[in-house]
C-alpha cells in the first residue's frame, strides 16, 4: 500500500502542493485529477523520488521511502513525453534497465522477447523511437515500465500526446497490462473521462490540495464543492446562481421536459446520435439540456427538473451543503 | 533558393579554397619558377620540397606527430573535464548558472596571449618546459571556457524527462552520463573536440615559449622555423610544403567527423 502523508512541496514560496493525504492500495488505481499546474504532476516526482518534498512522508509497505533515491525506489513511470532513448532501439531501450540491474542475459532476452509479444511490437524491436507512431511509442513505454518490475505504477498524462481514437483503443490495454496488476497505480491526467473510466478513486486537485477524494460515482453524484461538480461530467453541470448565497447545479441530463416547466428559448442544439445537447435561453440564465436523439423539439419549449437532481452549493465559498 | 544562392556559394568557396590552392601549387613548384613566369610549364614542377621536409633532421612528420600527440591529449583532457563540469552546470539554479555563465563567456573571450608569459614564469617554476604531456595542460586550461560554454547549452538542450526516465531504471549518476547523456551528447562533444583539437593543433606563443628542443617542437613552430630559416632567402616552396602537409591531418579529421560536426553546430536550431 503506497501512503501519502501530508505531502507537501513547494518552490521558493509558493507551494505547489499541500496537504497531499493519500492511501492507495494493492491493485487499486487512484487518479489525480485536476487542471493545469494544480500540483498533479508534482505528486508523482515527489513519489517518484525525483524531487524532494519539503514536508510530509511516503510510505510503501509500511516503509518510508523517503531516504532511498530514486534510482533503488522500484517504482516505474510513464512520462507524458514517454521519454525513449532516441538513440537506442525499441529493443535497447527495453535492455538498457534490465542490464544495469543485473539481470542475466539469457533471462533479459526472455523477458524482452515476452514483453514485446505483449505489446504487440516485436517487428518493431530493432526500429528507434522516431521511426514508431505515437501509439507505438506508448507502448514501447508501457513495455519498459513493466520490465522495470515495480511496487508502484505512475501513470503522468500517458495518452494525452495521441488522438481521440487511439486512446479508445489503448485503454483496454492500459487497463489489461497495467491496472490489473496487484500494484497500486497512481494515474495523473486532466481529463474527466478518461479519469471516471480508469480510475477506482479520483482526487480532484485545485490549488495544490485535494479538493474532493472518492469513487467516480461519489464525484457525480455527490460532488463537495462547485469546482469538482464542473470538473466532473460531461455535459458540463449548470450553475445557477439563485441569490447571494446559494448556487444550485442541474446536470444537463436531469433536465427534462415538462409542460408545466419553465419556459425556454432554444439557442443552439448539437446532435450527438444518441443525444443532443441543447443550449437554452430560460429565465435564470443558459441552462444546457441533455435529451434523446430522436427527441422531437417543438416550441415554445418549457423545462423542469426533480429536486433531488439539485446540487446545493455555497455562492461565496463553493462548498457543498447539506442537505 | 538554393539556385539563387549558387553563385554567392561558389565565391565564398573561391574565396576560402584559393589560398590553399595557390599553396598547393607554389608546394610542388622548383624555386626559380615561383620567381619566374618565363620558365616552360612542364619544367615547373619538382617535389624536392617534400623530400627536403621529410629528409631534414628531425623529419617534418615527427612535427606533426608532436602536434597530434599534444591536440589529441588536450582535447581529451578538456572533453574529460569539460562533460561533467557541464552537467553540473546545466542542473544548478538558474540565476547561478546565468552569473557561472557571463563568467565562463568572459574567459572563452579573453585574449590569451596576455598569459603566456606568467605561463612561462609557471613552466619554469615547474620544470614543465620540454615537456609535450605539460604543453596540455595549459591548452586544455585555454580551451576549458568555450568546450564548457557548447556543452552547457548541449545538456540544457536535452528533455530532462530522459534523466528521469534512466534513474527509475536504476541508473546512478555516471552510468547515467555514460548510457544516457554522453551519446545523446556525441554531435556537440564531437564538433566541441574539433574546435579544440584545432586550437591546440594552430596554437603558437606557449609552444614557442615551452618548447625548445628539435625533436619535441609542434608545427606552427616548427614551421616558423622553416620560414626564418635564411636570413638572405625566402623557402616558399618548403614553407608551402610544410603548410600542405600540416593540414593533411585536419583535413582527414574533418573529413571523418563531418557529419557530428554540423549536426552539432546546428543542435538546438532543429527539433528532431
Amino acid at each position: 500500500m503506497l501512503h501519502l502523508n501530508g505531502l507537501g512541496k513547494r518552490f521558493g514560496e509558493q507551494w505547489i502542493l499541500r496537504d497531499l493525504n493519500l492511501q492507495v492500495h494493492e491493485g487499486e488505481c487512484v487518479a489525480l485529477l485536476g487542471p493545469s499546474g494544480c500540483g498533479k504532476s508534482t505528486a508523482l516526482r515527489l513519489i517518484a523520488g525525483l524531487e524532494r518534498q519539503d514536508e510530509g512522508s511516503i510510505e510503501l509497505d509500511g516503509a518510508p521511502l523517503d531516504s532511498i533515491p530514486a534510482e533503488r525506489r522500484r517504482i516505474a513511470m510513464v512520462f507524458q513525453s514517454y521519454a525513449l532513448f532516441p538513440h537506442l532501439s525499441v529493443r535497447e531501450n527495453l535492455d538498457l534497465g534490465l542490464k544495469i540491474r543485473r539481470v542475466a542475459p539469457a533471462q533479459r532476452q526472455q523477458r524482452i522477447e515476452s514483453v514485446l509479444d505483449t505489446v504487440r511490437l516485436r517487428e518493431m524491436a530493432d526500429r528507434r523511437p522516431q521511426q514508431l507512431s505515437g501509439g507505438q511509442r506508448q507502448r514501447v513505454a508501457l513495455a519498459r515500465a513493466l520490465l522495470r518490475d515495480p511496487r508502484v505504477y505512475l501513470l503522468d498524462e500517458p495518452m494525452s500526446n495521441l488522438d481521440a481514437q487511439l486512446r479508445d483503443d489503448l485503454r483496454p490495454e492500459l487497463r489489461q497490462l497495467i491496472l490489473q496488476g496487484s500494484q497500486p497505480v497512481v494515474y495523473v491526467t486532466h481529463d474527466q473521462q478518461e479519469a471516471m473510466a480508469l480510475a477506482n478513486r479520483i482526487a480532484v486537485l485545485k490549488g495544490g490540495r485535494i479538493e474532493q477524494i472518492g469513487t467516480p460515482e461519489e464525484l457525480y453524484k455527490t460532488p463537495a464543492s462547485r469546482f469538482v461538480a464542473s470538473f466532473i461530467g460531461r455535459p458540463q453541470i449548470n450553475l445557477l446562481n439563485v441569490d447571494q448565497q446559494l448556487t444550485i447545479g442541474i446536470r444537463p441530463e436531469d433536465v427534462g421536459f415538462d409542460p408545466d416547466g419553465m419556459p425556454c428559448r432554444l439557442i443552439s442544439r448539437e446532435w450527438q446520435g444518441a443525444s443532443q445537447l441543447l443550449l437554452l435561453d430560460s429565465p435564470r440564465g443558459a441552462l444546457r439540456m441533455l435529451c434523446a436523439g430522436d427527441a422531437v423539439l417543438s416550441e415554445p419549449l418549457s423545462v423542469s427538473w426533480p429536486a433531488h437532481a439539485e446540487h446545493r452549493f455555497d455562492a461565496g465559498s463553493g462548498r457543498r451543503l447539506a442537505g | 533558393m538554393s539556385r539563387r544562392l549558387a553563385p554567392w556559394i561558389s565565391l565564398l568557396l573561391v574565396w576560402s579554397l584559393l589560398p590553399m590552392l595557390w599553396q598547393l601549387i607554389s608546394s610542388f613548384s622548383t624555386a626559380e619558377s615561383l620567381v619566374d613566369g618565363s620558365i616552360p610549364f612542364l619544367q615547373r614542377w619538382t617535389l624536392v620540397h617534400y623530400r627536403e621536409l621529410l629528409e631534414s633532421d628531425p623529419p617534418f612528420w615527427r612535427y606533426t606527430l608532436n602536434s597530434a600527440t599534444v591536440s589529441g591529449l588536450t582535447t581529451l583532457i578538456t572533453l574529460a573535464l569539460a562533460i561533467p563540469a557541464a552537467y553540473g552546470l546545466a542542473r544548478v539554479p538558474q540565476q547561478l548558472r546565468r552569473i557561472v555563465r557571463w563568467m565562463t563567456a568572459a574567459a572563452a573571450l579573453f585574449p590569451y596571449v596576455l598569459l603566456f608569459l606568467a605561463l612561462l614564469e609557471l613552466a619554469r617554476r615547474f620544470s614543465l618546459g620540454n615537456n609535450l604531456f605539460a604543453l596540455a595542460l595549459p591548452y586544455a586550461g585555454l580551451a576549458m571556457p568555450l568546450a564548457l560554454l557548447l556543452l552547457t547549452s548541449a545538456f540544457e538542450a536535452l528533455p530532462k524527462e530522459l534523466e528521469d526516465a534512466a534513474r527509475l531504471e536504476g541508473l546512478g549518476l555516471w552510468q547515467r552520463l555514460r548510457w544516457v547523456l554522453v551519446p545523446l551528447l556525441a554531435p556537440a562533444s564531437a564538433s566541441t573536440a574539433i574546435l579544440v583539437f584545432l586550437f591546440a593543433w594552430n596554437e603558437y606563443p606557449i609552444a614557442l615559449t615551452w618548447l625548445s628542443r628539435d625533436e619535441l617542437l609542434t608545427l606552427p613552430v616548427a614551421m616558423a622555423r622553416i620560414a626564418g630559416s635564411s636570413i638572405y632567402s625566402i623557402p616558399y616552396g618548403a614553407y608551402a610544403a610544410a603548410t600542405v602537409l600540416g593540414s593533411l591531418p585536419l583535413l582527414l579529421l574533418v573529413l571523418v567527423c563531418q557529419r557530428q560536426i554540423v549536426s552539432g553546430l546546428t543542435n538546438g536550431a532543429i527539433k528532431g
